[in-house]
């Protein structure tokens, strides 16, 4: 039984980097793992393939609910063993390591009144400050930022759910902002070990480091802070610019996925009164996860 | 029975509607190879051999549950009860029935299905498949539009004719499509009802229907979509990954190994494989690259023999 870890996060908050520097833990010398390699499709919690492998139904014959009923008792035969994730990535197969899987639902109960995401072990929570997730989740969502905002003030955000056609992966029910960080934090099924973006970005090694032993992978520092080097973010966007990135489909125009990866980069890129409503929407959150409101001190 | 139908090679005989299988006006005398009943309960499988998390083996008995829609039991290869819910109507359950359930019945008769969409193309047929969203049903409903004539959507049985060459059952089921894929191939004219009520997918009168009963495979297509670091075209595989494409392709794979049938099975997809060219299709998602691909397609098929060089 090796068991799974959930990396979950709302969109936007170093998930991809998180599970790059994962990636790059299974590649040798000084060659970098290709940013094309994680499957998206597979490697997330909301992925359609498990969920028809493991219950044999078409995924989008079943409205976003129905889904959400059968889902928890794939991610026990995920936990159990009893499904494997396909792959070709070597460090998700070894059997005496946990898979750790992608998700950005929220904490949440089925329609019948079970824990979504309770089959895991544990999980890798990381958070961003809002205000430096809002530019990314405009550029994601390819809307102006005035929408993003609203987008993540409300508790009824999804993802996976498009009118008239197929989205690619099952509902998901992201919540908001603070909404998600708090299902998370406040659940009392799954151990949580919570990464700060911005702590990621101050010390990578260190704080991969500590995330990996609380998931059962016990590597060493060195290891820890070779990933780091060849997941750097520059390093992301020359292989993003060179290749493109599997993950980010051309359709969706000239954004880069990989953006700009700045911890701060949003006193620049919002306007006071952004970062104010931002600030309004989830104070209570920020202030709980140590993010100080810079409006409200000025008001 | 009031409905006969001939699905997957197979007559059935049903006495519920099945929207989406396409009726036979004169149902044969002598008896259907299938019946579809209803019935106010199922049994649990009393001991099953193999359990999964919302259905079990028993033998020649399979037990399906779509939680909150209907239970099936399929038995022998040759009948299917569907016990729906309460408070669902039967129309809401059936797409279930003609999808999963009747793979495991015709996994259950040892045929080999594949999760593709077909078309026939100069007297063969030609297969898209490709995991669920991957545009199976779309590519097959636009070739149709262009006068290729309907095979089969979703669900591909698979056999082998006198000459050992691998022919699918043409199936007479309709296609179901995306409400957006019903506008942009502007199939309006042809759209039937939803496959469920509150899900904006339809079933589609295919455009053109088939008239041959077992047209050999003469190509099989991964359909993959063109993304950074792939570009747009086809291309063959190298032997293995053929293989792993066509096992990944069989409906339901899981299926498979819990009947018990892998070791078979391989052989005769190794059969398919070597008979059937199998080919990646790289394209864009986007409707508008819709006739570069299907450009490319028909070169493909000029390249093959499958058509006159005329077109």
């Amino acid at each position: 039984m090796s068991g799974i870890v959930w990396l979950a996060s709302y969109p936007k908050s170093g998930n991809t980097w998180f599970r790059m520097l994962i990636s790059n833990l299974a590649t040798e010398g000084d060659r970098a793992a290709d940013i094309n390699d994680p499957d998206e499709r597979m490697s997330i919690a909301s992925a359609r393939l498990p969920f028809e492998d493991v219950t044999l139904i078409e995924s989008d014959l079943l409205t976003p609910d129905e889904t959400d009923i059968l889902r928890p008792r794939v991610f026990e035969a995920l936990a159990d063993g009893s499904y494997e994730v396909p792959s070709t990535l070597p460090w998700r197969n070894r059997r005496d390591w946990p898979t750790i899987l992608k998700v950005h639902d929220a904490y949440t109960l089925t329609p019948e009144g079970e824990p979504l995401l309770r089959a895991a072990q544990g999980a890798i929570l990381v958070v961003r400050d809002p205000r430096g997730v809002a530019p990314s989740f405009a550029n994601h969502m390819d809307c102006p930022l005035d929408r993003a905002i609203a987008l993540m003030a409300s508790p009824e955000t999804t993802f996976g759910m498009l009118a008239g056609k197929q989205s690619l992966q099952m509902r998901q029910k992201l919540l908001s902002w603070h909404a998600h960080a708090r299902s998370w934090l406040d659940q009392e099924d799954v151990p949580v070990h919570m990464v700060r973006y911005e702590d990621l970005k101050r010390d990578t090694a260190g704080v991969f480091h500590d995330a990996m032993h609380f998931a059962g992978r016990r590597i060493t520092r060195g290891e820890a802070e070779r990933a780091a080097r060849l997941a750097d973010f520059a390093r992301l966007q020359a292989q993003e610019r060179a290749k493109g990135f599997a993950e980010w489909p051309s359709r969706r125009g000239f954004h880069s996925f990989f953006r700009r990866g700045e911890a701060e980069a949003w006193r620049s890129e919002l306007s006071r009164e952004q970062i104010a409503r931002i600030e309004r929407d989830h104070a209570e959150m920020m202030l709980r996860l140590g993010y100080s409101l810079v409006e409200r001190e000025a008001i | 029975m009031s409905f006969h139908y001939r699905i997957s090679g197979l007559s059935v005989a049903s006495e519920l509607a099945l929207p989406g299988a396409i009726r036979v006006a004169d149902p044969l005398d002598s008896g259907a190879e299938v019946t579809v009943r209803r019935v106010r309960e199922i049994a649990p499988v009393a001991a099953p051999q193999i359990l999964g998390p919302n259905w079990a083996v028993d033998g020649d008995r399979f037990f399906l549950r779509v939680p909150r829609v209907a239970n099936f039991l399929i038995t022998a290869g040759n009948d299917i009860a569907m016990q729906v819910e309460q408070g669902i109507e039967e129309s809401d359950a059936v797409v279930f029935l003609l999808g999963t359930a009747f793979g495991v019945l015709l996994y259950q008769r040892g045929r080999i299905v594949l999760h593709a969409s077909a078309v026939l193309v100069g007297g063969s047929a030609v297969l898209f498949c490709g995991k669920s969203g991957a545009g199976k049903s779309t590519m097959a409903a636009v070739l149709n539009e262009r006068g290729y004539a309907h095979v089969t959507d979703d669900v591909c049985c698979v056999d082998f004719d006198g000459k050992g060459r691998p022919v699918v059952l043409s199936d007479g089921r309709m296609l179901k499509l995306w409400l957006d894929a019903v506008t942009e191939i502007d199939a309006r004219a042809r759209k039937g009802a939803a496959v469920r009520s509150m899900i904006d997918k339809f079933y589609v009168e295919p455009a053109s229907p088939l008239r041959v009963s077992a047209p050999p495979i003469a190509a099989i297509y991964a359909l993959r979509e063109q993304r950074a670091p792939l570009e747009a075209g086809i291309e063959t595989p190298a032997p293995l990954d053929a293989t792993q494409i066509l096992r990944r392709g069989l409906y339901r794979a899981r299926l498979m190994a819990t009947m018990g049938l892998s070791a078979t099975f391989l052989a005769r997809v190794m059969e398919i494989q070597k008979q059937a060219g199998v080919h990646y299709l790289t394209r864009p998602f986007a409707m508008a690259a819709m006739p570069d691909t299907v450009s490319r397609l028909e070169a493909h098929w000029r390249s093959l023999g499958l058509i006159g060089t005329g077109g």
